[in-house]
Protein backbone atom coordinates (compact mmCIF):
# COMPACT_ATOMS: atom_id res chain seq x y z
CA UNK A 1 0.00 0.00 0.00
CA UNK A 2 1.26 3.46 -0.93
CA UNK A 3 0.97 6.95 0.57
CA UNK A 4 -1.31 7.95 -2.34
CA UNK A 5 -3.88 5.38 -1.12
CA UNK A 6 -4.36 7.24 2.18
CA UNK A 7 -3.47 10.74 1.04
CA UNK A 8 -5.77 13.58 2.06
CA UNK A 9 -5.57 16.03 -0.83
CA UNK A 10 -5.69 19.13 1.35
CA UNK A 11 -3.10 21.83 0.74
CA UNK A 12 -3.95 24.04 3.72
CA UNK A 13 -0.66 25.62 4.73
CA UNK A 14 0.91 28.72 6.26
CA UNK A 15 3.59 30.97 4.86
CA UNK A 16 6.87 31.66 6.69
CA UNK A 17 6.02 35.33 7.21
CA UNK A 18 2.57 34.73 8.70
CA UNK A 19 2.12 35.25 12.41
CA UNK A 20 1.78 32.68 15.15
CA UNK A 21 -1.62 34.22 15.90
CA UNK A 22 -2.74 33.44 12.33
CA UNK A 23 -1.41 29.91 12.62
CA UNK A 24 -3.29 29.28 15.89
CA UNK A 25 -6.44 30.81 14.41
CA UNK A 26 -6.27 28.57 11.35
CA UNK A 27 -5.58 25.42 13.35
CA UNK A 28 -8.39 26.08 15.82
CA UNK A 29 -10.92 26.86 13.08
CA UNK A 30 -9.99 23.81 11.01
CA UNK A 31 -9.42 21.48 13.98
CA UNK A 32 -5.83 20.83 12.91
CA UNK A 33 -2.80 20.09 15.08
CA UNK A 34 -0.25 21.59 12.71
CA UNK A 35 0.35 22.88 9.20
CA UNK A 36 3.02 22.62 6.52
CA UNK A 37 4.91 25.87 5.91
CA UNK A 38 5.25 26.70 2.21
CA UNK A 39 6.90 29.32 0.02
CA UNK A 40 5.15 31.22 -2.79
CA UNK A 41 5.64 28.25 -5.15
CA UNK A 42 3.93 25.93 -2.68
CA UNK A 43 7.26 24.21 -1.90
CA UNK A 44 7.25 22.84 1.66
CA UNK A 45 9.96 24.62 3.64
CA UNK A 46 8.97 23.54 7.14
CA UNK A 47 6.26 22.31 9.46
CA UNK A 48 4.76 23.94 12.52
CA UNK A 49 2.62 22.20 15.10
CA UNK A 50 0.67 23.22 18.19
CA UNK A 51 3.50 21.61 20.20
CA UNK A 52 6.01 24.03 18.71
CA UNK A 53 3.89 26.96 19.90
CA UNK A 54 3.40 25.45 23.36
CA UNK A 55 7.13 24.79 23.64
CA UNK A 56 7.84 28.37 22.60
CA UNK A 57 5.42 29.67 25.22
CA UNK A 58 6.72 27.74 28.21
CA UNK A 59 10.19 28.19 29.71
CA UNK A 60 12.69 25.73 28.19
CA UNK A 61 13.43 23.92 31.45
CA UNK A 62 9.84 22.67 31.59
CA UNK A 63 10.39 20.59 28.51
CA UNK A 64 13.31 19.00 30.33
CA UNK A 65 11.12 18.28 33.34
CA UNK A 66 8.48 16.86 30.99
CA UNK A 67 5.76 18.37 33.16
CA UNK A 68 4.04 21.70 33.46
CA UNK A 69 2.99 20.97 37.03
CA UNK A 70 6.06 22.98 38.05
CA UNK A 71 4.74 26.12 36.39
CA UNK A 72 4.41 28.74 39.14
CA UNK A 73 1.30 30.18 37.51
CA UNK A 74 -0.45 29.97 34.16
CA UNK A 75 -0.26 33.75 33.87
CA UNK A 76 3.36 33.26 32.80
CA UNK A 77 2.22 31.04 29.91
CA UNK A 78 -0.42 33.57 28.83
CA UNK A 79 2.13 36.39 28.97
CA UNK A 80 4.57 34.44 26.81
CA UNK A 81 1.85 33.60 24.29
CA UNK A 82 1.00 37.30 24.05
CA UNK A 83 4.67 37.99 23.46
CA UNK A 84 5.09 35.52 20.61
CA UNK A 85 1.73 35.89 18.86
CA UNK A 86 3.04 38.46 16.40
CA UNK A 87 6.24 36.54 15.70
CA UNK A 88 6.62 34.95 12.30
CA UNK A 89 5.95 31.25 11.83
CA UNK A 90 9.50 30.83 10.47
CA UNK A 91 10.87 31.45 14.00
CA UNK A 92 9.27 28.35 15.48
CA UNK A 93 8.76 25.98 12.54
CA UNK A 94 10.68 22.73 12.18
CA UNK A 95 12.90 22.80 9.17
CA UNK A 96 13.51 20.92 6.99
CA UNK A 97 10.07 19.36 7.28
CA UNK A 98 9.68 15.61 7.31
CA UNK A 99 7.90 14.89 4.02
CA UNK A 100 6.93 11.85 2.00
CA UNK A 101 6.00 11.27 -1.64
CA UNK A 102 2.84 9.74 -3.08
CA UNK A 103 4.67 6.58 -4.14
CA UNK A 104 6.33 5.97 -0.76
CA UNK A 105 5.08 2.91 1.09
CA UNK A 106 2.59 3.15 3.92
CA UNK A 107 5.00 1.30 6.18
CA UNK A 108 7.58 4.05 5.58
CA UNK A 109 5.21 6.84 6.63
CA UNK A 110 3.93 4.75 9.57
CA UNK A 111 7.54 4.33 10.72
CA UNK A 112 8.14 8.10 10.50
CA UNK A 113 4.96 8.88 12.41
CA UNK A 114 5.90 6.51 15.23
CA UNK A 115 9.62 7.28 15.39
CA UNK A 116 9.33 11.06 15.07
CA UNK A 117 6.05 11.28 17.03
CA UNK A 118 4.31 13.09 14.19
CA UNK A 119 0.58 13.65 13.94
CA UNK A 120 0.61 14.60 10.29
CA UNK A 121 3.15 14.38 7.46
CA UNK A 122 3.09 16.63 4.35
CA UNK A 123 3.12 14.83 1.01
CA UNK A 124 5.09 16.50 -1.78
CA UNK A 125 5.66 16.01 -5.51
CA UNK A 126 9.06 15.69 -7.21
CA UNK A 127 9.58 19.46 -7.00
CA UNK A 128 8.88 19.44 -3.26
CA UNK A 129 5.47 21.11 -3.75
CA UNK A 130 2.69 20.30 -1.33
CA UNK A 131 0.05 17.90 -2.70
CA UNK A 132 -1.62 16.88 0.57
CA UNK A 133 -1.06 15.30 3.96
CA UNK A 134 -1.23 11.93 5.65
CA UNK A 135 -2.39 11.87 9.24
CA UNK A 136 -2.08 9.23 11.94
CA UNK A 137 -5.75 8.46 11.46
CA UNK A 138 -5.56 8.19 7.66
CA UNK A 139 -2.66 5.71 8.04
CA UNK A 140 -4.51 3.73 10.72
CA UNK A 141 -7.71 3.67 8.67
CA UNK A 142 -5.86 2.65 5.51
CA UNK A 143 -3.90 -0.07 7.30
CA UNK A 144 -7.03 -1.43 8.96
CA UNK A 145 -9.08 -1.50 5.77
CA UNK A 146 -6.46 -2.60 3.26
CA UNK A 147 -3.34 -3.68 5.19
CA UNK A 148 0.13 -2.15 4.86
CA UNK B 1 -4.27 20.29 -10.59
CA UNK B 2 -5.30 21.92 -13.84
CA UNK B 3 -8.36 23.86 -12.73
CA UNK B 4 -9.01 25.93 -9.61
CA UNK B 5 -12.57 26.67 -8.58
CA UNK B 6 -13.24 29.60 -6.28
CA UNK B 7 -16.38 29.56 -4.15
CA UNK B 8 -16.40 32.55 -1.83
CA UNK B 9 -19.76 31.61 -0.37
CA UNK B 10 -20.08 27.81 -0.30
CA UNK B 11 -23.13 26.09 1.12
CA UNK B 12 -24.09 22.78 2.56
CA UNK B 13 -26.90 21.76 0.24
CA UNK B 14 -29.79 19.84 1.70
CA UNK B 15 -32.02 18.43 -1.02
CA UNK B 16 -35.39 17.08 0.09
CA UNK B 17 -37.49 15.09 -2.36
CA UNK B 18 -41.12 15.60 -1.35
CA UNK B 19 -44.02 14.46 -3.52
CA UNK B 20 -46.99 16.83 -3.60
CA UNK B 21 -45.21 19.47 -1.54
CA UNK B 22 -47.46 22.13 -0.08
CA UNK B 23 -46.66 25.02 2.25
CA UNK B 24 -48.27 24.95 5.68
CA UNK B 25 -48.50 21.14 5.62
CA UNK B 26 -46.62 18.37 7.46
CA UNK B 27 -44.61 16.18 5.11
CA UNK B 28 -42.75 12.98 5.94
CA UNK B 29 -39.78 11.89 3.86
CA UNK B 30 -40.09 8.40 2.42
CA UNK B 31 -36.53 7.31 3.33
CA UNK B 32 -32.89 8.38 3.60
CA UNK B 33 -32.67 8.68 -0.19
CA UNK B 34 -35.23 11.51 0.02
CA UNK B 35 -32.88 13.67 2.07
CA UNK B 36 -29.48 14.25 0.52
CA UNK B 37 -26.76 16.43 2.02
CA UNK B 38 -24.01 17.48 -0.37
CA UNK B 39 -21.31 20.11 -0.52
CA UNK B 40 -22.56 23.03 -2.57
CA UNK B 41 -22.07 26.50 -3.87
CA UNK B 42 -21.59 26.98 -7.61
CA UNK B 43 -17.80 26.65 -7.67
CA UNK B 44 -17.83 23.51 -5.54
CA UNK B 45 -20.52 21.98 -7.76
CA UNK B 46 -18.34 22.67 -10.79
CA UNK B 47 -15.33 21.13 -8.99
CA UNK B 48 -17.30 17.95 -8.25
CA UNK B 49 -18.45 17.68 -11.87
CA UNK B 50 -14.92 18.23 -13.17
CA UNK B 51 -13.66 15.53 -10.83
CA UNK B 52 -16.23 13.11 -12.28
CA UNK B 53 -14.95 14.14 -15.73
CA UNK B 54 -11.43 13.26 -14.53
CA UNK B 55 -10.04 16.81 -14.61
CA UNK B 56 -7.64 17.39 -11.68
CA UNK B 57 -9.14 20.26 -9.72
CA UNK B 58 -8.45 22.26 -6.59
CA UNK B 59 -11.50 23.61 -4.75
CA UNK B 60 -10.84 26.89 -2.96
CA UNK B 61 -13.12 29.11 -0.94
CA UNK B 62 -14.08 30.46 2.45
CA UNK B 63 -15.74 28.16 4.97
CA UNK B 64 -16.90 28.72 8.52
CA UNK B 65 -17.69 26.77 11.65
CA UNK B 66 -19.16 23.33 12.11
CA UNK B 67 -21.16 23.43 8.84
CA UNK B 68 -17.99 24.36 6.97
CA UNK B 69 -16.10 21.40 8.42
CA UNK B 70 -18.96 19.02 7.51
CA UNK B 71 -18.95 20.43 3.98
CA UNK B 72 -15.20 19.89 3.63
CA UNK B 73 -15.37 16.37 5.08
CA UNK B 74 -18.24 15.43 2.76
CA UNK B 75 -16.42 16.86 -0.23
CA UNK B 76 -13.39 14.74 0.66
CA UNK B 77 -15.50 11.63 1.24
CA UNK B 78 -17.43 11.98 -2.03
CA UNK B 79 -14.53 13.22 -4.15
CA UNK B 80 -11.20 12.17 -2.62
CA UNK B 81 -9.34 13.21 -5.79
CA UNK B 82 -10.34 16.87 -5.39
CA UNK B 83 -7.59 18.92 -3.77
CA UNK B 84 -8.97 21.27 -1.13
CA UNK B 85 -7.57 24.63 -0.10
CA UNK B 86 -10.14 26.40 2.06
CA UNK B 87 -9.71 29.29 4.44
CA UNK B 88 -11.94 29.50 7.51
CA UNK B 89 -13.69 32.50 9.00
CA UNK B 90 -15.89 33.04 12.07
CA UNK B 91 -19.57 32.14 12.02
CA UNK B 92 -21.19 29.30 10.10
CA UNK B 93 -21.20 28.34 6.42
CA UNK B 94 -24.70 28.72 5.03
CA UNK B 95 -27.12 25.90 4.34
CA UNK B 96 -29.20 25.86 1.17
CA UNK B 97 -32.43 23.92 1.28
CA UNK B 98 -34.03 22.67 -1.94
CA UNK B 99 -37.38 20.93 -1.99
CA UNK B 100 -37.88 18.95 -5.17
CA UNK B 101 -41.39 17.80 -5.98
CA UNK B 102 -41.24 15.26 -8.83
CA UNK B 103 -45.06 14.98 -9.02
CA UNK B 104 -45.88 18.67 -9.31
CA UNK B 105 -42.61 19.29 -11.17
CA UNK B 106 -41.50 22.13 -8.88
CA UNK B 107 -38.31 23.19 -7.15
CA UNK B 108 -38.51 25.36 -4.01
CA UNK B 109 -35.20 26.81 -2.87
CA UNK B 110 -34.33 28.56 0.39
CA UNK B 111 -30.80 29.98 0.40
CA UNK B 112 -29.18 31.76 3.31
CA UNK B 113 -26.66 34.55 2.96
CA UNK B 114 -23.50 33.15 4.56
CA UNK B 115 -21.08 34.36 7.22
CA UNK B 116 -19.61 37.85 7.35
CA UNK B 117 -16.02 37.57 6.12
CA UNK B 118 -13.47 39.82 7.82
CA UNK B 119 -10.56 41.51 6.07
CA UNK B 120 -7.95 39.29 7.70
CA UNK B 121 -9.57 36.16 6.22
CA UNK B 122 -9.78 37.81 2.80
CA UNK B 123 -6.06 38.61 3.01
CA UNK B 124 -5.21 35.02 3.97
CA UNK B 125 -7.36 33.68 1.13
CA UNK B 126 -5.79 36.03 -1.44
CA UNK B 127 -2.28 34.79 -0.57
CA UNK B 128 -3.33 31.17 -1.06
CA UNK B 129 -5.14 32.03 -4.26
CA UNK B 130 -2.03 33.67 -5.72
CA UNK B 131 0.05 30.64 -4.73
CA UNK B 132 -2.45 28.27 -6.36
CA UNK B 133 -2.53 30.24 -9.62
CA UNK B 134 0.98 29.03 -10.40
CA UNK B 135 -0.28 25.44 -10.49
CA UNK B 136 -3.40 25.67 -12.72
CA UNK B 137 -4.41 26.63 -16.27
CA UNK B 138 -8.03 27.61 -15.69
CA UNK B 139 -9.78 29.43 -12.87
CA UNK B 140 -13.54 29.22 -12.29
CA UNK B 141 -14.99 31.95 -10.06
CA UNK B 142 -18.60 31.17 -9.48
CA UNK B 143 -21.52 31.97 -7.23
CA UNK B 144 -22.52 34.66 -4.79
CA UNK B 145 -20.27 36.65 -2.49
CA UNK B 146 -20.71 36.58 1.28
CA UNK B 147 -21.31 39.71 3.37
CA UNK B 148 -18.09 41.64 3.92
CA UNK B 149 -16.68 41.02 0.44
CA UNK B 150 -16.77 44.08 -1.78
CA UNK B 151 -16.88 44.06 -5.58
CA UNK B 152 -13.24 45.08 -5.80
CA UNK B 153 -12.21 41.76 -4.28
CA UNK B 154 -13.66 39.65 -7.12
CA UNK B 155 -12.26 42.06 -9.61
CA UNK B 156 -8.83 41.57 -8.04
CA UNK B 157 -9.15 37.76 -8.21
CA UNK B 158 -10.04 37.87 -11.91
CA UNK B 159 -7.39 40.46 -12.67
CA UNK B 160 -4.61 38.44 -10.99
CA UNK B 161 -5.61 35.26 -12.81
CA UNK B 162 -5.72 37.03 -16.17
CA UNK B 163 -2.33 38.64 -15.59
CA UNK B 164 -0.95 35.22 -14.70
CA UNK B 165 -2.09 34.02 -18.14
CA UNK B 166 -4.92 31.79 -16.90
CA UNK B 167 -8.25 31.27 -18.60
CA UNK B 168 -10.93 32.71 -16.35
CA UNK B 169 -14.52 31.52 -16.27
CA UNK B 170 -17.02 33.48 -14.20
CA UNK B 171 -20.63 32.99 -13.24
CA UNK B 172 -22.49 35.36 -10.98
CA UNK B 173 -24.99 38.17 -10.74
CA UNK B 174 -25.14 41.53 -9.00
CA UNK B 175 -22.92 44.53 -8.54
CA UNK B 176 -19.69 42.59 -7.99
CA UNK B 177 -20.29 40.63 -11.20
CA UNK B 178 -21.13 43.70 -13.29
CA UNK B 179 -18.13 45.65 -11.99
CA UNK B 180 -15.80 42.76 -12.77
CA UNK B 181 -17.22 42.43 -16.29
CA UNK B 182 -16.85 46.16 -16.92
CA UNK B 183 -13.26 46.32 -15.69
CA UNK B 184 -11.50 42.99 -16.26
CA UNK B 185 -13.95 40.85 -18.22
CA UNK B 186 -13.18 37.12 -17.78
CA UNK B 187 -12.75 34.89 -20.86
CA UNK B 188 -16.00 33.00 -20.31
CA UNK B 189 -19.05 34.70 -18.80
CA UNK B 190 -22.36 33.28 -17.62
CA UNK B 191 -24.77 35.53 -15.72
CA UNK B 192 -26.81 33.69 -13.11
CA UNK B 193 -30.38 34.67 -14.05
CA UNK B 194 -32.25 32.36 -11.66
CA UNK B 195 -33.50 35.13 -9.40
CA UNK B 196 -33.45 38.18 -11.62
CA UNK B 197 -33.59 38.98 -15.31
CA UNK B 198 -32.15 42.43 -14.77
CA UNK B 199 -28.50 43.12 -15.52
CA UNK B 200 -26.58 46.36 -16.17
CA UNK B 201 -29.83 48.11 -15.21
CA UNK B 202 -31.71 46.53 -18.12
CA UNK B 203 -34.53 44.04 -18.00
CA UNK B 204 -34.24 40.99 -20.26
CA UNK B 205 -37.58 40.35 -21.96
CA UNK B 206 -37.22 39.49 -25.64
CA UNK B 207 -34.69 37.28 -27.42
CA UNK B 208 -33.16 40.46 -28.85
CA UNK B 209 -32.46 41.70 -25.30
CA UNK B 210 -30.51 38.49 -24.63
CA UNK B 211 -28.59 38.76 -27.91
CA UNK B 212 -27.73 42.39 -27.16
CA UNK B 213 -26.49 41.40 -23.69
CA UNK B 214 -24.33 38.66 -25.20
CA UNK B 215 -22.79 41.22 -27.56
CA UNK B 216 -22.19 43.61 -24.67
CA UNK B 217 -20.21 40.90 -22.86
CA UNK B 218 -18.13 40.38 -26.02
CA UNK B 219 -17.54 44.13 -26.25
CA UNK B 220 -16.29 44.13 -22.65
CA UNK B 221 -13.75 41.49 -23.72
CA UNK B 222 -15.36 38.08 -23.19
CA UNK B 223 -14.36 35.27 -25.55
CA UNK B 224 -17.42 33.14 -24.85
CA UNK B 225 -20.80 33.95 -23.36
CA UNK B 226 -23.70 31.80 -22.16
CA UNK B 227 -27.06 33.23 -21.15
CA UNK B 228 -29.83 30.92 -20.07
CA UNK B 229 -33.00 31.60 -22.08
CA UNK B 230 -36.45 30.18 -21.29
CA UNK B 231 -35.33 26.93 -19.59
CA UNK B 232 -34.67 24.80 -22.70
CA UNK B 233 -32.54 27.34 -24.57
CA UNK B 234 -29.30 29.21 -24.12
CA UNK B 235 -28.02 32.21 -26.02
CA UNK B 236 -24.32 31.59 -26.61
CA UNK B 237 -21.79 33.88 -28.23
CA UNK B 238 -18.18 34.00 -29.33
CA UNK B 239 -16.28 36.52 -31.45
CA UNK B 240 -17.63 34.59 -34.47
CA UNK B 241 -21.29 35.17 -33.74
CA UNK B 242 -24.33 34.62 -31.55
CA UNK B 243 -26.32 31.38 -31.52
CA UNK B 244 -29.39 29.95 -29.87
CA UNK B 245 -28.95 26.43 -28.52
CA UNK B 246 -32.29 24.73 -27.92
CA UNK B 247 -32.77 21.31 -26.39
CA UNK B 248 -34.70 18.96 -28.68
CA UNK B 249 -36.32 17.32 -25.68
CA UNK B 250 -38.69 18.76 -23.11
CA UNK B 251 -36.86 19.34 -19.85
CA UNK B 252 -38.56 18.52 -16.54
CA UNK B 253 -38.34 21.56 -14.29
CA UNK B 254 -37.56 19.37 -11.26
CA UNK B 255 -34.51 18.08 -13.15
CA UNK B 256 -33.04 21.55 -13.70
CA UNK B 257 -31.05 21.51 -10.47
CA UNK B 258 -27.36 21.84 -11.22
CA UNK B 259 -27.72 22.29 -14.97
CA UNK B 260 -26.07 25.72 -14.90
CA UNK B 261 -23.08 24.26 -13.07
CA UNK B 262 -22.99 21.36 -15.53
CA UNK B 263 -22.92 23.89 -18.38
CA UNK B 264 -19.91 25.61 -16.84
CA UNK B 265 -18.19 22.27 -16.12
CA UNK B 266 -18.78 21.19 -19.74
CA UNK B 267 -17.20 24.41 -21.05
CA UNK B 268 -14.19 24.01 -18.75
CA UNK B 269 -13.85 20.39 -19.84
CA UNK B 270 -13.83 21.53 -23.47
CA UNK B 271 -11.27 24.28 -22.81
CA UNK B 272 -9.10 21.83 -20.87
CA UNK B 273 -9.19 19.46 -23.86
CA UNK B 274 -8.02 22.27 -26.15
CA UNK B 275 -11.30 22.84 -27.99
CA UNK B 276 -12.15 26.26 -29.44
CA UNK B 277 -14.68 28.35 -27.51
CA UNK B 278 -17.65 27.42 -29.72
CA UNK B 279 -17.01 23.69 -29.35
CA UNK B 280 -16.42 24.17 -25.62
CA UNK B 281 -19.86 25.86 -25.47
CA UNK B 282 -21.35 22.83 -27.26
CA UNK B 283 -19.83 20.59 -24.58
CA UNK B 284 -21.38 22.88 -21.99
CA UNK B 285 -24.84 22.57 -23.51
CA UNK B 286 -24.47 18.79 -23.86
CA UNK B 287 -23.39 18.53 -20.22
CA UNK B 288 -26.37 20.64 -19.11
CA UNK B 289 -28.82 18.43 -21.05
CA UNK B 290 -27.13 15.27 -19.75
CA UNK B 291 -27.46 16.63 -16.20
CA UNK B 292 -31.25 17.00 -16.65
CA UNK B 293 -31.48 13.19 -16.86
CA UNK B 294 -30.61 13.06 -13.17
CA UNK B 295 -32.59 14.43 -10.25
CA UNK B 296 -29.47 14.46 -8.08
CA UNK B 297 -26.60 16.78 -8.96
CA UNK B 298 -23.03 15.98 -10.06
CA UNK B 299 -23.85 12.69 -11.75
CA UNK B 300 -22.30 12.97 -15.19
CA UNK B 301 -19.85 11.09 -17.37
CA UNK B 302 -17.83 12.00 -20.44
CA UNK B 303 -19.73 9.46 -22.56
CA UNK B 304 -23.06 10.90 -21.39
CA UNK B 305 -21.96 14.39 -22.41
CA UNK B 306 -20.72 13.25 -25.79
CA UNK B 307 -23.97 11.33 -26.35
CA UNK B 308 -25.82 14.65 -25.98
CA UNK B 309 -23.67 16.73 -28.34
CA UNK B 310 -26.48 16.50 -30.93
CA UNK B 311 -29.36 16.69 -28.47
CA UNK B 312 -29.92 20.36 -29.23
CA UNK B 313 -30.56 22.59 -32.19
CA UNK B 314 -28.01 25.23 -33.11
CA UNK B 315 -29.43 28.33 -34.73
CA UNK B 316 -27.20 31.26 -35.69
CA UNK B 317 -28.80 34.55 -34.65
CA UNK B 318 -26.18 37.12 -35.44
Amino acid sequence: MKVKDVLIRDISAVFEDETIENFVRMCSMQSLSGLPVVDENMVVVGYISENDVINAAIPSYFSLLQSVSFLPDTHQLVQRLQKIKNDEVSKYMNTPAVTVKEDDTLIHVADLIIRRRLKSVPVVDDQGRLVGVVTRMSVLKGAMEKGV
Amino acid sequence: MRVATVTLNPALDRQLIVSNFEVNQLHRLSGPESSIITPGGKGINVAMLLDVLEIPVVAMGILAGYTGRILEEELRRLHPRITTNFVYTSGETRENITIVDPIKDTITEINSSGPEVDEKTLGIFLKRYIMTLSRVNTVVISGSVPPGVDSGYCLDLVSRAKHAGKTVVMEGIGRFFEETIRNVCPHVVRPDLRRTQTIFGRSLDTLDDYIKLARDFLDFGAEAVVISYHIVSDVVATKEGVWLFTSREKVEKSHLLGTGDAFVAGIVYGIDKGLNYFDALRYGMAAAIAETKHVEKSALSISEIEKHLDAFEVEKKA
